[in-house]
């Protein structure tokens, strides 16, 4: 009989990135390493530990744009060339390494993991929502949506039309690509703001989550803390992050990803190696980027890295897996005694940690649920449905406003950097609305296509991830670049709508770019 | 068990991971070489992961796309001021006025008009139903008559706020010009309010808070709230006793790496079979091949082979090469 649950969340993301005008575009390399880092490993753990009927259970967020991304032909047909170009390389550097037994080890490493990995990619039809979608209607994982482009809600609280733009479109996107509607939903950055449930409500969503703190400051005060979840006054259900647990794996300081045996992320032969060798497989222009092969561990706190050693890193992450569990138990035990119930742990991460950040850490997840599975009986997986089904009683609490970001709540997305943003989205969304209230009905052609592709505008605008960006520093050019144009797409098309004068072969090139949500309908912003 | 473990003061460890090694040989494009990501404020570790989302190298991206022909509208025409909530102590206000407007209160004011300062007035309308006069108590912020956006401490969190743009004229008189909406900033900790059917002790929620934090000492609630938003999200114990495994050692940071590799290169009839210490390489379409390898130290037999197509002509040559590091 167990004393407490263990509810993991990983939470997948990207920005929509599709530039069917450019051959090859640099920033559509986030998705491309993402899928050979991240989601195809999480399918091979989970393909796994369905083989070994190991019951399982996880949560995951797919938002809506990384789903599209997924779903888009042409961005599958440039990730297999990316995944060939990938082969081709590690085929050059096993011959390369011939001398050098311990990179040529690696260099084979790599060899397989591309052949494995567009062999998986091929397996599900070049679509790997399929392979998500298996596990989920095999009761393993349960797959919950986010907002429509990632828009940052508590900086929206201007601008509610938008918010239900966001989570309806969500909401229904998710039921074509998973047969079904979506029962939870990944907050933007967790940003929460109070009365946000209600629209949440409309689109029958019935849980979300917060930062701790969400729960810790709500009114009045929690009595078990972020151990259980809370009911907002609206009935949907508000469940708060664990930060003990969460910290013991996102911290690259005294976490787990920071050991000195796991594979050092900055070392990679995109980088390392003569540029004219490498040139063919790094950007066009020349611009050395990541590859994806990588030699060494981190070895400890110097720049003198020593070669990886797999079988280490392994041990390792079988040794962590372990200890996150031995913490559990601690927690479990002492919460049960003090609480008098059984406690829940939320354990919410990126899943780009995973594979992409913290090479090792898709076998220490595959390590963890296997034990859990196995070794113990004091912890039982649980998804936030099946929480809810057995424990439906729940104290009601407003939570607090609040998100996951830096400093807990809005600072990161409204700074001196990208404050300027939001008097554009403000204005674009109250157009928006008042061309719902304008043509409150139109059933089909090109004024219908218009007021279908404006809303398309505003919501690729919306991203939280332009703000985030433009904040961190990285590509800033990019997006600036992208919250500019959409912006003016947008305003394009609201003054050739009201004046009944629609370009249409502009209309058509932007119904090719972006072409996000193709059965969008622009109603559901008011 | 040890349920509760100080914590410690925030150290800033430079982790090993936030290094950057510039390539020597990079060819110099016309880029800007922007900070190396171990520069950049590190400010927790989701971000850091987050960050790492978007990470394609150290070099900035040549912008690929045509820049934009036009920029977006710096004001849209209409007079309006909105806020947001920032955090619990301070929003954001942005706002704009339309020149009609301003002529018109220059026509109405006159000469006083000129003299007259640019104010944000900021109500405090907690819990109220606001009409112009009734707010517990306001500030005045001067603002310069260039400025379309200001950020205001409110200086306590719980409230709630409406700001005015208004003119404060020499004689006294606060003329508003725009009025914003509502906003109520978030508490900064937990509510006072309890609930009669959900009671807990006042000490175990401490501790629950505490733990929920990922801090947890005796230390009061605040302090343990403003000790999370001070420190790297990263340092301190774990309040369950667990322990971390990973352990740190401090070390100096300059560094050279030196590799050597060896090219082997030759020719042959385009239509022989070569191998290279027994393994078949491919020619290209005139003969000729080239092989790159990196070069260890210690000493290498490269037998090359060459045999005809028929079979019958064989040749064989064998670099033999030593490399040591002194």
């Amino acid at each position: 009989m167990e004393k407490g649950y263990l509810c993991i969340v990983l939470h997948s993301h990207l920005p929509f990135v599709r530039h069917p005008e450019h051959e090859d575009f640099l920033e559509e390399d986030w998705l491309y390493e993402a899928i050979t880092e991240t989601y195809i490993p999480l399918i091979r753990v989970f393909e796994r530990l369905s083989q070994d009927k190991v019951n399982f259970r996880i949560t995951m967020s797919l938002t809506p744009t990384l789903t599209s991304m997924l779903q888009d032909p042409l961005l599958q047909g440039r990730y297999l060339k990316h995944i060939n170009s990938l082969i081709e390389l590690a085929h050059k550097e096993v011959e390369r390494t011939r001398w050098q037994h311990e990179f040529n080890n690696l260099a084979n490493m790599y060899l397989n993991n591309f052949y494995e990995s567009r062999a998986i990619f091929e397996k599900y039809g070049r679509d790997l929502t399929r392979a998500f979608k298996s596990f989920q209607d095999s009761g393993n994982l349960e797959i919950i949506t986010c907002g429509a482009t990632h828009g940052y809600f508590p900086l929206m609280d201007v601008a509610k039309p938008s918010i239900r733009a966001q989570v309806k479109t969500a909401a229904n996107h998710y039921e074509k690509v998973f047969g079904r509607r979506p029962r939870g939903i990944w907050l933007p950055e967790c940003g929460f703001n109070p009365g946000d449930d209600e629209i949440l409500k409309e689109a029958g969503i019935k849980y979300f989550f917060t930062d701790a703190h969400g729960v810790l400051h709500g009114a009045p005060r929690p009595k078990y803390g972020v151990f259980a979840p809370v009911y907002c006054k609206s009935g949907i259900a508000c469940f708060g992050r664990d930060l003990e647990s969460s910290k013991q794996v996102w911290s690259s300081v005294e976490g787990y990803p920071g050991d000195y045996y796991y594979r050092e992320f900055y070392r990679d032969i995109g980088f390392d190696l003569d540029y004219d060798y490498i040139k063919p497989y790094i950007h066009p222009d020349g611009i050395r980027i990541n590859t994806g092969i990588k030699y060494y561990r981190i070895t400890g706190q110097t720049n003198e890295k020593h070669p990886y050693i797999p079988e280490m890193a392994r041990n390792k992450a079988a040794e962590h897996a372990g200890n996150f569990m031995f913490n559990r138990h601690h927690q479990v035990e002492f919460l049960y005694d003090a609480l008098g119930k059984k406690p829940l742990i939320v354990s919410p991460y990126d899943a780009e940690l995973y594979g992409h950040w913290w090479y090792e850490g898709v076998m220490w997840l595959e390590f963890l649920m296997r034990k859990l599975a196995f070794d113990q009986d004091m912890i039982r997986m649980v998804t936030p449905s099946e929480y809810l089904a057995e424990n439906p009683r729940n104290q009601v609490i407003t939570p607090s406003m609040s998100s996951w970001g830096w400093k807990g709540y809005s600072e990161v997305w409204l700074q001196g950097s990208n404050d300027w943003i939001y008097r554009h989205l403000h204005h674009a969304s109250q157009q928006m609305t008042e061309l719902v209230k304008a043509f409150p009905d139109v059933q089909n052609g090109t004024l219908k296509r218009a007021l279908n592709q404006a809303l398309r505008e505003l919501l690729l605008a919306q991203s939280s991830d332009w703000a985030f960006i433009i904040a961190t520093g990285t590509h800033v050019s990019y997006a600036m670049q992208r919250t500019k144009e959409h912006i003016l797409r947008f305003q394009r098309l609201y003054s050739e709508i009201k004046s009944f004068s629609i370009d249409e072969g502009w209309l058509a090139d932007l119904e090719y770019k972006d072409n996000i949500f193709p059965d969008i309908d622009y109603r559901v912003h008011q | 068990m040890k349920l509760l473990n100080k914590i410690k003061n925030a150290r800033k460890i430079k982790s090993s991971k936030k290094t950057v090694k510039q390539v020597s040989n990079a060819k110099p494009k016309k880029q800007t070489l922007i900070k190396p990501l171990k520069e950049l404020k590190r400010q927790d570790s989701t971000t850091a992961v987050e960050e790492s989302k978007f990470y394609t190298g150290p070099e900035a991206p040549i912008p690929r796309r045509a820049p934009i022909s036009w920029e977006i509208p710096t004001s849209y025409s209409k007079d309006e001021i909105i806020i947001q909530v920032r955090d619990p102590w301070w929003m954001h206000a942005y706002w704009e006025l339309t020149a009609s407007i301003l002529d018109r209160l220059r026509h109405e004011l006159g000469d006083i008009f000129n003299s007259a300062k640019r104010v944000l007035r900021v109500y405090d309308v907690s819990s109220i139903n606001f009409d112009g006069s009734n707010a517990h108590h306001y500030f005045d912020i001067e603002v310069s008559h260039y400025a379309n956006s200001w950020y205001i401490d409110t200086q306590g969190p719980g409230r709630s706020w409406c700001v005015d743009l208004g003119l404060k004229l020499s004689d006294g008189r606060f003329i508003t010009i725009v009025r914003s909406n509502v906003v109520t900033m978030p508490l900064d900790g937990p509510s006072w309010q309890t609930d009669e059917e959900w009671m807990i002790p006042e000490d175990l929620f401490a501790r629950l808070y505490g733990l929920g934090i990922g801090g947890g000492s005796s230390a009061g609630i605040k302090k343990l709230w403003k000790e999370r938003l001070k420190r790297e999200f990263a340092s301190g114990a774990f309040a369950s006793g667990g322990f971390s495994p990973v352990k740190k050692e401090k070390k100096r940071g300059f560094w050279l790496v030196v590799n050597t590799e060896l090219i082997v290169y030759g020719a042959t009839e385009p239509n022989a079979k070569v191998t290279v210490q027994g393994r078949p390489i491919n020619l290209r379409a005139d003969g000729t091949f080239t092989l790159r390898f990196a070069l260890p130290d210690g000493k290498q037999v490269i037998p090359v082979k060459a045999v005809s197509a028929d079979k019958i002509d064989e040749r064989v040559i064998t670099p033999v090469v030593t490399k040591e590091t002194k």
